[in-house]
């Protein structure tokens, strides 16, 4: 039974604010070092699945970079491999060949699926887990399933964020609903599905299933009442870090003594893989002081960090201060500044004695009181914040700010810099 | 010009004691995540040479590993590339190499293979970083037979360097190796561009008479009066770590941030083959000041002034000081590492202090010439009880297990040797 992996990973994940400004969710980076995609393509590679389609529609190029021929998954292979997906115009001068969605996606690229695959493994390139896909897959054939979903249980006040799943005890589904705001289930889709090949060609282009654009809210019902749809119960820890505030969450819990996801190698069949650059060690500084943190190759620590994640090259300055908060790639934190509660994009530059997160205000982003209403700031990838300011809570600082865009040295809680 | 270059990387490196135990001089660890022949290797590729062929003798397992097909320097290519050298059998000769020049004479058929007309001879076990560009420009313009890189090294040192006299224009006049009374203190650092046509016709000429060819005692002497040999001066840094002192002082020196190492260039990255290991975590009584510390460690007791390999685990309660720790090893609770050298999945038992005392100058019983300075070092795999107390310029036998401490009280005394 061969399987054919396709990673939806062309979602905007509007709710990751100015992280997904510059980058699609799948390429966000999580955990210092990662990026959200690495979690789903490992468990590919772990799981000896070693066909996969990447497909991509919204800002790939950050993805299309991290992946590039898939030399860290070992998916650089002759026959199968890693096949990074793009749109593309299917007649000369045609518009509108953008996909709507995630079942447009799929039916987009189902001239890709290769001739020897019998199931397709569709898999959301946004979620942080660690999963063998062995045992769904042999699941999937021992119930001879045209449909396995893997589902796990969520409290009932999240229901409303998933597609919720009623199922006997033998796993056939013999109820769904997307979202809905009320339900006696809490056995909840987790996005990722089985399909036999035959299965997913008739649901995308046979039919009403021709018009449907998304999969788990228009595709999914459908074939609940019409094919043979099971759920495979997955124990372990998953999250979708879609919000900033869980993907801030997920990033702190790592920093537990026995975190939920440990990233600590145990065995080496089971690694999660990514493209790291060259660097040397952390280097600690002589008055350097850390407390329960994170720290990647080629960081140079002068200054205080507690509680935090810190991912590759970033330098912390002498005096300066970074408090509950993730720091990405080669971002500087200059002498004398403090970062408190704040999530620090790719090369961004905090200027001396600035302070980001300051305050007790806790006024919701004015512009998307929804997104940001926790008193996380964040800061887009390579804003330079000049020295001396000071910046409140729920604040958004666009990508690429310079000190010209800053209205002064103050920056209350719930504004926004830039577009 | 077609260049090919050579490492020599057979050397055994003696006075390296138990480092070098079980791996070739140049599969040493160094700085975390190097090996000591990262170095060379990626000043070759960052010159731009990607011909480049490892001539390897003493126990060459830990670097054909580490060297694989080149993959981490871009040397898996289809023409040229990296190849790993080994003394092999043929008809009519089943010889080791004898010496430094031996073994390229004896591979002489690589160079002719990959149609080199230059040859960069260089060695495996020293940590500097140089554009060879300049170099081979310089010989090419000059039309030397034979170019070497010398550097200034001070009077006290002369008799470990062959020691060269140059006219006005750099050409060399004399040279003398390893000499008593120098008169210059230029030194030769073992690194050659040789015109290959003269570098074979000289080392055939002087096979015969000497099965153990070296570079400097027999083949560069030998040109002076009759080829064209001239100098390329070199004024960055340049280290030999071939001893436990030189290897512990270079470490301590880039723990303390004023090494003229700069590993932190982007422009000169040092490349090597790393495992995918998550971000370092500092724990809650974890601290570091002063120190280099990998991905995949977990430090939750103090560190200073210490050099800490990828996946070294420091239990809560220990104490590491001006010490060097190579991958996987585990510092128990409450154990005291002082002024050591442990190499790679060395247990240390809760309680132990490894470098304990005050006579740092108690020299090894054994090799009390190698071992002398204070530090004490730990074989691959050595398991040390808790609860003991170990001396200065101790050595611990590789793979040592626990049993092997009972024919010591809880005491080991400085200089012991545990096997």
């Amino acid at each position: 039974m061969a399987v054919f992996a396709m990673i939806l990973a062309g979602g905007e994940g509007p709710a990751l604010s100015v992280l997904t400004a510059v980058r699609s969710e799948a390429a966000v980076p999580f955990g210092g070092k990662y990026r959200i995609i690495d979690f789903t393509l490992s468990n590919c590679v772990n799981s000896e699945i070693f066909d996969v389609a990447v497909l991509t529609q919204y800002q790939p190029r950050s993805l299309n970079d991290h992946i590039g021929v898939g030399r860290p998954w070992d998916l650089d292979r002759t026959s199968g491999g890693v096949r990074l997906l793009q749109p593309y115009q299917r007649a000369k001068g045609e518009r509108g060949a953008w996909q709507e969605g995630t079942a447009d996606a799929l039916r987009f690229n189902l001239e890709s699926l290769p001739a020897a695959a019998d199931d397709v493994l569709i898999l959301a390139g946004d979620h942080i887990y660690m999963m063998d896909y062995r045992p769904l897959l042999r699941f999937h054939h021992d119930c001879g399933a045209d449909v396995t979903m893997a589902v796990r249980q969520v409290p009932a006040f999240e229901a409303h964020r998933f597609g919720m799943v009623v199922a006997d005890p033998g796993g056939d589904v013999v109820e769904y609903e997307e979202k809905p705001r009320r339900t006696r289930s809490t056995t909840a889709s987790m996005g990722i599905y089985v399909f036999r090949r035959a299965a997913l060609i008739k649901a995308l282009t046979a039919g009403s299933g021709k018009q449907q654009h998304n999969l788990g809210g228009e595709v999914i019902p459908a074939l609940v009442r019409s094919a043979k749809v099971y759920a495979y119960p997955f124990q372990g820890y998953w999250a979708d870090v879609g919000t900033i505030q869980a993907y801030y969450e997920a990033n702190m819990a790592l920093l537990g003594e026995s975190p939920a996801l440990d990233l600590d190698v145990h065995d080496w069949d089971w690694v999660i893989h990514t493209r790291s650059e060259e660097r040397p060690a952390v280097r600690f500084g002589p008055e350097s002081r850390v407390e329960r943190a994170m720290f990647c190759d080629g960081g140079q620590v002068d200054g205080t960090v507690i509680n935090s994640v810190i991912s590759p090259g970033v330098r912390v300055a002498p005096g300066a201060v970074v408090r509950d908060s993730i720091v990405m790639t080669d971002a500087v934190i200059e002498a004398g500044a403090v970062v408190d509660r704040a999530i620090i994009d790719k090369r961004v530059v905090v200027g001396a004695d600035a302070r980001v997160g300051a305050g007790d205000s806790n006024t919701p982003n004015l512009k998307w009181p929804e997104r940001l209403n926790t008193g996380i700031t964040v800061v887009g990838k390579r804003a330079a914040i000049p020295p001396g300011t000071t910046i409140g809570r729920n604040v958004v600082i666009s990508p690429y700010v310079a000190a010209k865009d800053f209205p002064g040295p103050e920056v209350v809680s719930g504004e926004t810099v830039g577009r | 010009m077609r260049v090919v270059a050579l490492i020599l990387a057979g050397g055994a490196g003696t006075r390296l004691g138990v480092l070098s135990d079980q791996r070739a001089k140049p599969a040493v660890p160094f700085a975390g995540r190097f090996r000591v022949i990262d170095f060379t290797l990626s000043n070759c590729v960052n010159s731009g040479i990607f011909d480049v062929g490892i001539l390897t003798q003493y126990l060459p397992r830990s670097l054909n590993e580490h060297i694989g097909i080149g993959r981490p320097w871009d040397l898996d290519r289809s023409r040229g590339g990296v190849r790993l050298l080994q003394p092999y059998q043929g008809r009519g000769h089943k010889d080791w190499y004898g010496g430094t020049a031996d073994a390229v004479l004896q591979n002489l058929d690589y160079l002719r293979d990959r149609r080199a007309d230059t040859v960069v001879i260089l060695s495996g076990d020293h940590i500097y970083k140089m554009d060879y560009r300049p170099m081979l420009r310089l010989h090419e313009a000059r039309r030397a037979d034979l170019t070497v890189a010398v550097m200034n090294v001070r009077p006290e040192e002369t008799d470990r360097f062959g020691i060269v006299l140059t006219d006005g224009d750099g050409r060399v006049t004399q040279f003398l190796e390893k000499p008593k009374d120098a008169p210059s203190t230029l030194a030769n650092m073992g690194v050659y561009v040789f015109n290959v046509n003269a570098l074979a016709e000289r080392m055939q000429a002087l096979a015969p008479k000497h099965p153990d060819l070296d570079f400097g005692k027999h083949v560069i002497p030998s040109m002076v009066e009759s080829h064209a040999i001239y100098t390329f001066p070199f004024e960055g840094y340049w280290v030999d770590v071939g001893t436990v002192d030189a290897y512990w002082q270079t470490s301590m020196e880039l723990t303390s941030g004023q090494s003229q190492l700069n590993l932190y260039d982007p422009a000169w990255v040092i490349h090597t083959r790393s495992q995918e290991r998550p971000p370092a975590k500092l724990g809650p009584q974890g601290s570091a000041r002063d120190s280099l510390i990998c991905n995949g460690c977990t430090v939750r007791g103090q560190v200073s002034r210490s050099v800490l390999s990828p996946g070294v685990y420091v239990s809560p309660g220990a104490v590491v000081r001006d010490s060097i720790i190579m991958n996987d090893s585990w510092v128990g609770p409450g154990a005291v590492v002082d002024c050591c050298i442990l190499d790679k999945d060395v247990v240390v038992g809760p309680g132990t202090t490894l470098g304990w005392g005050d006579d740092l100058s108690t020299p090894n019983q054994r090799y009390p010439d190698r071992f002398n300075t204070g530090p004490t070092i730990v074989g691959k795999g050595a398991h040390i009880p808790a609860n003991r107390r170990i001396g200065r310029n101790v050595v611990i036998q590789s793979e040592v297990d626990e049993a092997a401490f009972s024919a010591f009280s809880e005491t080991i005394p400085s200089g012991a040797t545990v096997e």
